[in-house]
């Protein structure tokens, strides 16, 4: 389970790891900031996540918001796990999820 | 699909959750526990079948999301066989109970796991369980029952199995209150168990997630709008949200009543549904108030803490009385105004803090069903337990005590009191036997009684029994209430044999000293053939009580004010008149007197008048001879400490305002004391004109 953060050319990378909850809200927010105050582009990985809950989601979501009011590029990288995408589906993110899956 | 995943991780705080659980859980228990035993003597009551249902669901619901797999998993199987019953498939019978029951005591071992000397459940036993709940049921075995990993509530059958109802759509809102993740509550969950129900769409509301600098991470924004459409009934969707039914707002009606559109997937009109809201909302807040009556705004401190506030609370009375002493002697009108005022606050302060401890007897006798529920199965008689006056309140610790004595007294009527089923048959009485709990304020005292319609008690066997024992002689006139104190001498017993409930005298002994020591007493009425009644008198509080302040000497003693009914003179021609025969003259009556001078050996000159303080005790009315009265006092007890913990006389000491330590008798035990040094000789041998030397049955020692 973890949560890292690297500095791009243009951006930031952030990789989420295992169990992304209610435990490791308070560091998501605070990297997802730092994130979007690094550049123009942020890449989110989600491919070795194991499972996200709504603390994430709408940390996510509101990161997204952030990044297209301020003109910074906001896009998930590669395949979200199957446990995510069911999940977010589940909770009614389905566009959510097509952006994860389309990352 | 990862339903565990997403419940609790936060390693850090998860064994604080769980222990959240754990007490959350017993009180369920207690509930579901009584729920059951009340449910088997009136089978069709659906209220009841309900009740029971949402006990279960809330055991496995919370157990799930707190990582007690095992026991939601093990759980899952009753709920659905009383899903069952409620849907009328099934019929509630003894095995169904009993099965209940015993699963009950396995759900509880497996609550403990883990908590220090906890009894650990018993897989065979709960294999066994299940098997004959499925077999009821008539639910094949869909669940391997060892495989607890493998068990998750996602996948295991839907509850209300595939419910027969009409097809219906309702419309869901569901908002996750501002603590609902850090209860440690899961939205996803909800969702899922919806899910289940029928078909289900979901449009999540974004509109309060706040800019992410002021986003608060732990705390849920997200709402949901959701259409299902299902066979289910309202109550089963509703069950859904039973255990987070506190920490969010959530409303079931009726799609059509929300939109006129019956398209499932459009997304709930916000419009309508606050429409609608104020409506649904009366609804929710209807069915919440029958179903949990005082939980809503109530609060859960560790007792521990309670009592650290009582002790301040009763140093500050300590302090008050020194500061109203100080006032008085300074003669200032300002500092007595001050005094005055911190008085009346710490006056209220005290019973305010008293109120809090106060706890209805409730849960106490409540447990209770289960034991008669038991041991009438195993003796094989008829006993229904009834209960009257259970909201009665009691000092915390006092109800914590309690629990043995009363499970001695409802054993020995169990067992003693309560004739075999034929005896009752020929003697024309009800098969079904009764034993009949009860609690109620009297004073500054409650009264708890257990009573049982059985055959009595045999006053002639008592006393034959109590001569053959050494414990009276063969002459001693004795009352029947004397003759049933004996009844709690230790090692007294009248039964011919010993059973595995009751018989070797050691509870009604236990009774006694655990009754005393809440400085209560304990009054037995028995009618031969028509049953036996204990009645417990207990004071309402331990911590603080009112008494009278008297002197000896330089000496301070406080009686408890309970007690204390009137205060005459005592001259020195009264004590000459008496012939040294400690007796006083009371409006005709002679009532013996216990001179504290003597009795304490103060060495101090008594002063011309001297006063009697009456007081009411168990064994009749007694004087005390003091110096002088010196008023009422609110007194806090203080303990006196292990090297004194023999000196039964003394039930405590306080300290008074001028700073001096005062002790505080206990009349019963003084005047029981008192009575043995007069009546016996040096070691025992009642003084030949002892026992009728007047009216008053205090001089008629028994069970010294």
């Amino acid at each position: 389970m973890g949560i890292t953060l690297d500095k791009t050319d243009k951006g930031a990378a952030m990789a989420l790891a295992g169990t992304i909850d209610i435990a490791c809200a308070a560091e998501l927010k605070t990297l997802l900031l730092e994130a979007l105050n690094s550049g123009t582009e942020v890449i989110i990985s989600l491919a070795d996540a194991a499972d996200l809950d709504v603390t994430a989601f709408q940390l996510l979501w509101a990161a997204e918001r952030q990044a297209r009011q301020s003109g910074v590029e906001f896009t998930f990288s590669g395949q979200a796990p199957e446990p995510i995408s069911t999940a977010l589906a589940e909770a009614g993110f389905q566009q959510f999820s097509t952006s994860v899956h389309a990352g | 699909m990862s339903v565990r995943g997403a419940k609790l991780s936060m390693t850090g705080n998860a064994d604080q959750f769980k222990n959240a659980f754990r007490e959350e859980g017993r009180e369920v228990l207690v509930d579901l526990e009584s729920a059951l035993l009340e449910l088997n003597e009136s089978r069709g009551d659906l209220e009841l079948v309900g009740r029971v249902f949402r006990a279960l669901h809330t055991i496995k619901g919370s157990g799930s999301m707190f990582g007690f797999e095992e026991l939601a998993a093990f759980t899952h199987n009753l709920e659905t066989a009383f899903d069952e019953v409620r849907n009328g498939r099934l019929q509630i019978g003894s095995e169904l109970i009993d099965l209940t029951l015993s699963a009950l005591d396995q759900i509880r071992a497996m609550l403990e796991e883990g908590a220090a000397g906890a009894a650990e459940a018993d897989p065979a036993a709960c294999a066994e369980i299940l098997a004959n709940v499925r077999r009821l049921s008539g639910k094949p075995e869909r669940q391997p029952v060892k495989e607890k990993a493998a068990l998750s509530i996602a996948d295991a059958e839907t509850p209300s199995g595939a419910p027969k109802g009409e097809m219906r759509e309702w419309a869901i809102h569901f908002a996750p209150g501002p603590d609902f993740m850090l209860n440690g509550a899961n939205p996803l969950m909800q969702l899922r168990e919806l899910r289940q129900l029928g078909e289900l769409s979901v449009t999540p509301s974004m509109a309060a997630v706040p800019p992410l600098s002021e986003l608060d991470p732990e705390r849920c924004y997200v709402s949901w709008e959701m259409r299902l459409e299902t066979r289910a009934e309202r109550d089963a969707i509703c069950d859904v949200f039973i255990f987070v039914e506190d920490s969010c707002e959530w409303l079931i009606q009726p799609a059509s009543n929300v939109a006129s559109n019956s398209a499932g997937t459009a997304p709930a009109c916000a419009a309508d549904l606050t429409a609608t809201a104020l409506e649904e909302k009366r609804v929710n807040v209807g069915r919440r108030a029958t179903d949990k009556p005082d939980n809503a705004s109530s609060l859960r401190v560790p007792a521990a803490k309670l009592d650290q506030f009582v002790d301040l609370v009763g140093e500050m009375v300590t302090v008050q009385a020194r500061l109203s002493e100080l006032a008085a002697r300074r003669d200032d009108p300002e500092v007595t105004e001050v005094s005055e005022e911190i008085e009346r606050l710490t006056s209220a302060l005290r019973e305010n803090s008293m109120n809090i401890r106060m706890t209805p007897i409730r849960a106490t006798f409540e447990k209770f069903r289960r034991l008669v529920h038991d041991l009438a199965r195993d003796l094989g008689k008829d006993v229904e337990l009834t209960i009257e006056g259970a909201e009665t309140e009691l000092d915390k610790t006092v109800i914590d005590q309690l629990g043995d004595p009363l499970m001695h007294l409802i054993r020995n009527s169990m067992d003693h009191g309560i004739e075999p089923r034929a005896v009752r048959a020929a003697d024309g009485k009800r098969p079904t036997a009764t034993i009949h709990l009860s609690a109620r304020h009297s004073g500054a005292s409650v009264l708890i009684g257990v009573s049982d319609d059985g055959g009595g008690i045999d006053a002639e066997a008592v006393r034959s029994r109590a001569i053959e024992k050494g414990l009276v002689a063969a002459g001693d006139p004795l009352t029947e209430a004397e003759i049933f104190a004996l009844l709690f001498e230790p090692g007294f017993s009248t039964a011919k044999q010993v059973t595995d409930v009751s018989g070797r005298g050691v509870g009604m002994d236990v009774v006694r000293q655990k009754v005393e020591s809440l400085r209560g007493s304990i009054e037995v009425t028995s009618k031969p053939g028509a049953g036996t009644s204990v009645i417990l008198r207990l004071p309402l509080t331990l911590a603080i009580i009112d008494g009278l302040l008297v002197s000896v000497g330089d000496a301070c003693f406080v009686l408890p004010l309970a007690n204390t009914l009137e205060c005459i003179e005592l001259t020195r021609e009264d004590r000459k008149r008496a012939n040294g025969r400690q007796l006083a003259n009371v409006r005709g009556e002679l009532v013996p007197y216990i001179s504290l001078r003597q009795y304490f050996n103060i060495r101090t000159e008594p002063p011309p008048i001297e006063q009697i303080m009456f007081v009411e005790t168990e064994q009749g009315r007694f004087g005390f001879v003091v110096d002088r009265v010196l008023g009422d006092c609110q007194t806090v007890i203080k303990n006196l400490g292990r090297f004194y913990r023999h000196v039964q006389v003394v039930s405590g000491a306080t300290i008074l305002g001028n700073g001096t330590v005062a002790l505080i008798l206990d009349p019963e035990r003084l005047v029981h004391e008192a009575v043995r040094a007069i009546v016996h000789g040096p070691r025992g041998r009642p003084v030949a004109e002892a026992g009728n030397t007047g009216r008053s049955k205090g001089r008629q020692v028994i069970a010294a």
